[in-house]
């Protein structure tokens, strides 16, 4: 019994909160992509606590350097289905409770 | 008269006025000088206009009546150059007639334009008018034509009123133009007109001709008014609303072309976000990253992960023989203790009684021996007691019988608790010749291989797991046996390092990196035996085969190799290509070398050629030397006591020598094995534990108890009580060395060595 007891404190210590960037789906190239999750986690630290201006923030950046057009959402819970211009999509999550989907179309 | 005479010129018709005002203007071109008259007329329409005039300082002064006074300049018609009386001969005639006066004599025609205008009145005109070609009112008209047209009434004008009175009538407001031409033009006219009355009275009979330029300068205000009428026609409007043909390009006829690129391609996505699915999808990049992580680590223990990435009832299994494992090691402990109850006894209290008695002598007691089934056949090639667990020694399962070798060798560590089997036990490829344990940590235990190889295993792992570093088979292992293998010092980095000696003849430093292990070739044992030419005449140099290899024990970096021709060489880690010193020791090879405990100029070495040598530092000779009978397996100073040490032979026997009771014989010999069957090949001290383990041929190891004669404390002299035992050692060591040392040559050891045999 003592040892079940110590394996399941095993397991519960094993539960690990993740806060890493981890991307979900991305066709992006690769230069690409390093760039959208560093602005990604570079915004979601500077407003932790605005999804709105973490979203303007990543989408200005990438308009800048990538062209118009870009399209960012930022969130915990939603749900979406767009159509992007291939090699421009970037769906990741961050910090472990936040979902940022970043995609192009004009 | 003259008045008159205009008159009725102009009476001729209305038209003519005009023709007379072009004509005269042409002559007026000619006579750029005006008279003074004129300057007068003009000055008389100045009174019009306010004006003062600027005259400069140094002008000078005039009377007015200078100044009135008119001076007269008449332009005349007539040629001065004109001979009235000319006469030629007319051939006609046959006779001298008079040249008739020419016509052109007032006018010479300079150039004569046949022009395209028609009089307005002409039928021509009319028809054209008729037909809209000239339907531009004349107020419309361009300034200079309304200009002529004006001028051309002001004629009419002029014809009842003086010509003196002319400019004043003229007053009226009327352009600046109009007011500067026209009075010059009506003096002109005057002044034109006079000498022709003139010269009408004057040449009545040329009446005729009178009439003739007046005809012709009627014929040339046709012409005049045909250039006059000409644009009146033809005028457009609204003079600023023209247009030059030279300033109209081309319009170039425009075209539209259009294309259409391909649509960048796109493509959908969807997806729900969730906290439920972001957690799981981070578990599973999380498990994942750990699985990579494991598969970075070498195969063979990967292989160690995936049996542990088993299901929960297979770890659970696991665990459950583990504990049982466990269990039944307690209870073979257990039953082993009472079988060999009265071994334990032995080894922990029985010292032989028989040595009060035998002064100077001792005797070993055997305990227990250790075997190992599936290494019956192979020879214990080395054999260590672990510096930490005082009941733990491991051994090295070989094979010393080269012309039928082992395919198989083992290392095992044996507890002493359990005689009947090793606690660890790890079957290699290869037969194990030597092997060492790592100080720091004692489950480090290094291995070299008869292949050549280096290994290092881990005793705290599983069995599975195999060793836990290894060298690279293709690229650093040995080319041949490796003899000795030794931990040394740590790196600078804080890896630890072990050094290798192989009978390739090279010393090499292996660093245990993570993961791998560096080699680093120290010496290559280059050999006294000239270059050997090969068989295709190339020389082939010898390397002397390493057989053995010690440090010294404060010294890092100082060690010694023993060759397989009997060499000695003390070499130092800083200098890889030549030795410190060289000592011939002995004639086969040296198998072993091992610094005293408490003297570090002091060690022993043994040899194939029958020999344990004592030797000190810095002397070619031998401070002892012992003739054993047999080749000397392994030499091994005593922990506790500076002088004693021991030595195993080939046939069987245990020397135990004490110089400091007797500097020629052993205090003790005694077969441990038979010398038939078996040899010894490896003896080890316990470092804590009065025994002894020495290994045979046969696979066995014996363990052996000292008795209580040799192993003598130093008793302290009765002056100092307080020193301690080390001190004391290293005392009664020196005191023998002193001696030893004394006379320079020691040829009369062996000497009487030898007689004694």
């Amino acid at each position: 019994m003592a040892e079940e007891g110590a394996a399941a404190g095993g397991i519960t210590a094993e539960k690990v909160i993740h806060t890493y960037p981890l991307i979900r789906h991305s066709d992006m190239s690769e230069e690409m992509r390093t760039e959208a999750v560093e602005l990604s986690v570079t915004a979601c630290e500077k407003f932790s606590q605005n999804n709105e201006l973490a979203a303007r923030m990543v989408k200005e950046s990438m308009d800048k350097k990538f062209g118009p057009a870009f399209h960012v959402v930022v969130g915990e819970s939603y749900g979406f289905e767009i159509t992007y211009e291939c090699t421009t999509i970037c769906y990741m999550y961050f910090g472990g409770n936040q979902a940022i989907c970043i995609w192009k179309c004009s | 008269m003259l008045k008159a005479m205009i008159k009725r010129a102009l009476k001729k018709d209305d038209e003519t006025v005009l023709i007379t005002k072009t004509l005269l203007r042409l002559e007026q071109k000619d006579t750029s000088t005006k008279s003074r008259g004129n300057l007068v007329e003009d000055e008389a329409l100045d009174w019009l206009k306010p004006r003062a005039l600027i005259r400069p300082d140094d002008q000078e002064d005039v009377p007015e009546a200078d100044l009135e006074e008119e001076v007269g300049r008449i332009l005349t018609t007539i040629n001065p150059q004109w001979v009235a009386d000319e006469v030629a001969y007319h051939y006609g005639q046959g006779r001298f007639v008079t040249k008739a006066k020419p016509t052109y004599g007032k006018a010479y025609p300079l150039y004569i334009y046949q022009g395209t205008a028609i009089r307005k009145d002409s039928d021509e005109a009319k028809a054209q008018v008729a037909a809209g070609y000239g339907m531009v009112g004349f107020d419309d008209a361009g300034p200079k034509r309304a200009k002529v047209k004006k001028s051309a009434a002001e004629e009419e004008e002029e014809e009842e009123p003086e010509p003196e009175n002319v400019p004043a009538e003229e007053a009226k407001p009327e352009e600046d133009v109009q007011d500067e031409e026209k009075p010059k033009e009506v003096i002109e006219e005057q002044e034109i007109l006079k000498p022709e009355a003139i010269d009408e009275e004057a040449a009545a009979d040329e009446g005729v001709e009178e009439t003739t330029p007046e005809e012709k300068e009627e014929a040339e205000a046709q012409v005049e008014e045909k250039i006059e009428i000409k644009p009146r026609v033809k005028k457009l409007a609204n003079q600023f609303n023209f247009c030059e043909r030279a300033a109209l390009t081309y319009n170039f006829p425009r075209r539209s072309v259009d294309t259409q690129t391909i649509p960048p391609p796109r493509a959908n996505y969807g997806a729900t976000v969730l906290q439920c699915i972001i957690f799981d999808y981070y578990q599973e990049d999380y498990a994942k990253k750990q699985r990579e992580k494991e598969e970075e680590k070498p195969k063979r223990l990967r292989k160690k992960a995936a049996k542990h990435a088993k299901s929960a009832q297979q770890i659970h299994d696991e665990q459950l023989a583990q504990r049982i494992r466990e269990a039944w090691t307690i209870l073979e402990r257990l039953v082993n203790q009472n079988i060999y109850d009265d071994i334990a006894q032995d080894y922990r209290y029985w010292d032989d009684p028989s040595d009060e008695f035998r002064e100077g002598m001792g005797s070993l007691l055997p305990l227990w021996k250790f075997q190992f089934e599936p290494m019956r056949n192979h020879a214990v090639c080395d054999v260590q007691w672990n510096p930490h667990y005082q009941d733990l020694f491991a051994v090295a399962y070989g094979s010393l019988d080269f012309t039928q070798q082992q395919k198989q060798g083992c290392l095992c560590l044996y507890s002493i608790k359990n005689p009947a089997y090793p606690e660890y036990s790890v079957i290699t490829d290869s037969p194990i010749i030597c092997l060492d344990v790592f100080k720091e940590t004692p489950y480090l235990i290094c291995v070299g291989r008869y292949d050549g190889n280096v290994c290092v295993y881990n005793a705290q792992l599983t069995l599975e797991s195999s060793y836990q570093y290894k060298s690279d088979s293709v690229r650093d292992k040995h080319s041949n046996i490796v003899w000795e293998i030794r931990w040394g010092a740590r790196l600078i980095d804080g890896e630890a390092s072990f050094f290798s000696i192989s009978g390739d003849g090279r010393v090499v430093q292996w660093a245990v990196m993570p993961g791998e292990l560096q080699a680093t070739t120290i010496i290559t044992l280059h050999s006294s035996v000239p270059p050997i030419p090969g068989p295709d005449g190339t020389l082939i140099t010898v390397n002397s085969c390493g057989s053995c290899i010690c440090f010294h024990p404060e010294k890092p970096d100082i060690f010694m190799v023993g060759t397989e021709d009997g060499m000695i060489h003390t070499c130092s880690l800083k200098y890889n290509r030549n030795y410190v010193r060289s000592v011939q020791g002995h004639h086969m090879p040296v198998y072993r070398i091992h610094y005293n405990y408490f003297n570090n100029s002091i060690y022993a070495s043994c040899s194939g050629d029958w020999r344990v040598k004592i030797w000190e530092d810095g002397r070619d000779e031998p401070l002892f030397m012992f003739e054993l009978g047999s080749p000397v397996g392994d030499v091994k100073w005593a922990p506790y006591s500076s002088t004693v040490f021991a030595a195993c032979t080939a046939d069987g026997k245990v020397y135990v020598y004490d110089l400091n009771v007797n500097k020629y014989r052993p205090i003790c010999v005694q077969a441990v094995v038979s010398k038939k069957t078996k040899k010894l090949t490896r003896i080890d001290f316990n470092p804590r534990l009065p025994v002894v383990v020495c290994g045979d041929t046969k696979g066995t190891c014996h363990v052996v108890k000292l008795s209580p004669n040799l192993r003598v404390m130093c008793k302290p002299p009765k002056k100092a009580q307080g020193i301690d035992q080390r001190s004391l050692q290293i005392m009664k060591l020196d005191k023998l060395l002193s001696l030893v040392r004394d006379p320079p040559f020691q040829t009369g050891v062996v000497d009487e060595k030898f007689d004694d045999d």
